[in-house]
């Protein structure tokens, strides 16, 4: 099983829509997929049109394996789950901060699912706490969206500096620009500063009003229309990530 | 690996089960049509039902074979498989996990096509009030293929929840007038039961209730006509060249059956039971020498293992010999099977096995003794007879003293079989364990003895020649391994009956025959 976390401090980044189209691109491969929704927005269960049972919550979600089994849900699409998120999430730190060893928390709780997936895919909240901690130690590649702007930008050497004095392996930080408009000067300057960064992939995914859609449709992109540009460049994403993932 | 279970509803009588069901989705819910599709699935099984013992169901759809768990209705197991068989072999699969789970269900039987099902199968997705697909609806019609009727023998709603929504699947099926629910095994049962199958309608074991009370006559007559079904059930194997066991059990049967005329006297009128007695025996003559044949052709890889690489070769044309005169045997024996003779004598048999008058008490005086009464009688006899035997076997325990003796034993080991049903079950069994490991022994010793003859025989007839030389050391090395087998065995015979013939097992005869039978 790979974990692969779709983090970022930032919101609006596009973390829901990578998520969403990755993980759906993954389940091609007739392999397994698990997207685990853990933001309590719950966007990427709202994409599939799934929601949490009544009887789901985080605390549940803490008590981990069986009870996240017998949450998980299957999209509709073949090889592909969610683990639906609920609006009690936004509480997850507070009670993670009450658990032993909570960084390895959610590592813990997911590892009766090895047997079961492929590769497993974090829809993350933004920001930086307990839970991320905890999802950095649970994943594999961490994969950080990001708009080739200044603040964005800030973020990415924000992560970096948090991993380096943590003393958390750095090198699972996979960067990718995300949203981007090659009319503006500011988005080319930046690709062009950090295309030859070994921290980041080649791929870019380019600012396409489908992926907004995605809303309307509620389905990921690449099933829906598989030769938009955004749709091309998740799938090429895909391909460049699967590569180091198979190394 | 989660699963999710299937529902499966019998919709009764046969009708447009995707716009039936429509009616009665929640409100807000709609099915989505998917594509219609046609397909056949064949379903295979031992003659005896070796799979279905073990909760399996194989099938064959398209071009695949796949193994199904007979109580949760998921595949196990799948591999491609061409062609149209009306049986295989498992050796004859690719390598793999399905291959290696039916030669343990059964290495030497055939797997027989049971029936093929047509199906006409129209999908549906069910959506909920968001869109969401929570499940998959297939109406299937079920027809037989081959059978003359235009109907289906029936339809069937099957659905599949999604995971994560068992529950709300579930909660619709509870509507009356949808069908009847159905779990597979009880869906695999109706299918058997609609193409005329009787699920595990056969047994080559004696496995009847007698009653303790019953006359020895009726018992016998039950005996018999258990014997006679089971040698009419395995005559279609035998002419279809199946596997080897129809053959096998068909023989059994005609032992079973002298074993019953022969062991239990002054049951029936012994002018009467001569004729059958020389008749049966003439009829197990018949089949002798094809059923040789088939021990040495199930034997080859041993045979050949016991060879060194270089000598393997040579013992080829030894094997085709007996495949040839098997062929011709199988020929003359089915002639047999299919000719007047034959079909006479076996409704004479029939008419006499189902006979209900008791025969003549002068000439049967034991006929209405009681089942309890002669079965302990006779078994006394048969146990007492195996241990006086065996207990003049010298010690240089001859061949002759050995076969004699196997023949006492399997005719203890018949009476035990015939009549332990009037035995209470924890009293039986371990005598039968303890007849069994003597029987073990003697039965290596002359299937070795047997088999050295045969070889020395083929020997014998050998034209001299350079060819045949390398036959010949085969042959040799062949017969020098089963000697030093059966030596063992010799060696082996005095201290197993040593544990046959002790004060344990005179214990378990002593019980078994002082009880009081149930």
């Amino acid at each position: 099983m790979k974990t692969i976390a779709i983090y970022s401090i930032k919101g609006g980044v596009g973390k829901t829509a990578t998520a969403v189209n990755l993980s759906y691109l993954s389940s091609l491969l007739s392999q397994p997929v698990l997207i685990c929704d853990l933001d309590p927005q719950g966007a990427s269960s709202f994409y599939f049109r799934i929601t949490a049972s009544k009887k789901f919550n985080s605390d549940k979600f803490l008590k981990g394996n069986k009870k996240i089994h017998s949450n998980i849900k299957a999209t509709d699409y073949e090889h592909l789950d969610l683990l639906p998120s609920d609006f009690s999430y936004r509480n997850l730190d507070i009670e993670l901060s009450e658990e032993k060893k909570p960084r390895k928390k959610l590592k813990n709780n997911l590892e009766e699912l090895s047997e079961d997936y492929r590769f497993v895919f974090f829809d993350c909240p933004p920001n930086l706490t307990l839970l991320s901690e905890s999802i950095f130690a649970a994943s594999d590649i961490i994969l950080l969206p990001l708009i080739p702007t200044t603040l964005s930008m800030r973020t990415y050497v924000q992560l970096k500096e948090f991993f380096e004095v943590n003393n958390l392996d750095s090198t699972k930080i996979r960067a990718f620009f995300t949203m981007v408009e090659n009319r503006k000067k500011m988005h080319r300057d930046i690709v062009n500063e950090f295309c030859n960064d070994p921290g980041f992939l080649s791929q870019t995914i380019p600012n396409n009003s489908e992926v907004e859609k995605m809303g309307i449709y509620r389905a990921p992109l690449n099933a829906v229309l598989p030769d938009s540009p955004a749709a091309k460049a998740y799938s090429n994403l895909w391909k460049e990530l699967s590569a180091e993932l198979s190394e | 690996m989660h699963t999710t279970k299937t529902i499966y509803l019998t919709v009764t009588p046969p009708e447009d089960s995707g716009l039936l069901f429509e009616k009665l989705l929640h409100s807000g819910w709609r099915l989505k049509a998917l594509s219609a599709t046609k397909e056949q699935h064949d379903f295979y099984d031992t003659f005896e039902w070796n799979a279905f013992e073990k909760d399996v169901v194989i099938v064959k759809s398209k071009k695949s074979i796949s193994l199904v768990d007979l109580n949760t209705g998921q595949e196990t197991d799948s591999t491609a498989f061409k062609g149209n068989p009306s049986f295989f072999f498992p050796a004859d699969l690719p390598l793999g996990k399905l291959k290696e789970r039916l030669l343990s269900y059964s290495d030497i039987r055939a797997f027989i096509k049971l029936c093929s099902i047509t199906t006409f199968i129209q999908s549906y997705h069910i959506l909920d009030e968001i869109e969401k697909t929570i499940g998959v609806l297939t109406s299937t019609s079920l027809y037989v293929e081959g059978s003359k009727k235009e109907e289906p023998f029936a339809s069937l709603l099957s659905l599949i929840p999604l995971r994560g929504y068992q529950e709300e699947i579930e909660k619709i099926t509870h509507h009356n007038s949808l069908g009847t629910p159905l779990d597979f095994k009880e869906l695999f049962l109706f299918i058997m039961t609609a193409s005329g199958q009787n699920v595990q309608g056969y047994s080559s074991k004696i496995l009847l209730n007698l009653d303790a009370d019953a006359s020895i006559h009726e018992s016998t007559q039950r005996l018999l006509q258990s014997t006679h079904s089971i040698l009419q059930k395995n005559e279609h194997g035998i002419k279809n060249n199946i596997d080897t066991e129809f053959l096998h059990d068909y023989r059994v049967a005609i032992r079973r059956t002298r074993s019953i005329l022969k062991q239990l006297k002054g049951v029936y009128d012994q002018r009467e039971t001569a004729f059958y007695l020389n008749a049966f025996k003439e009829l197990g003559k018949k089949t002798n020498q094809l059923r040789d044949s088939d021990v040495y052709l199930l034997q080859q890889e041993t045979y050949y293992n016991f060879l060194p690489a270089f000598l393997q070769l040579s013992l080829k044309p030894f094997f085709n010999d007996i495949a040839a005169s098997r062929k011709k045997l199988h020929k003359q024996f089915c002639s047999y099977l299919a000719s007047s003779d034959y079909q006479l004598f076996l409704h004479k048999w029939h008419k006499f096995v189902y006979r209900d008058s008791l025969p003549d008490s002068l000439q049967a005086p034991n006929a209405s003794l009681s089942t309890r009464v002669v079965a302990k009688g006779s078994i006394k006899k048969a146990w007492k007879k195996v241990i006086r035997h065996g207990r003049h076997i010298s010690s240089e325990t001859t061949d002759a003293e050995l076969h004699a003796l196997r023949i006492d034993c399997k005719k203890l080991r018949y009476l035990l079989e015939f009549f332990s049903s009037i035995f209470p079950h924890n009293s039986i069994i371990p005598v039968i364990r303890k007849l069994k490991e003597l029987q073990d022994n003697l039965g290596d010793f002359v299937d070795c003895s047997v088999q050295l003859q045969f070889l020395c025989d083929r020997l014998n007839a050998m034209p001299p020649g350079e060819k045949e030389c390398f036959c010949a050391a085969s042959m040799g090395g062949l017969m020098a391994t089963l000697f030093q087998v059966q030596e063992k065995a010799r060696r082996k015979f005095h201290k197993t009956f040593r544990s046959f013939d002790n004060d344990e097992t005179a214990q378990l005869f002593h019980d078994l025959l002082s009880n009081t039978p149930s």
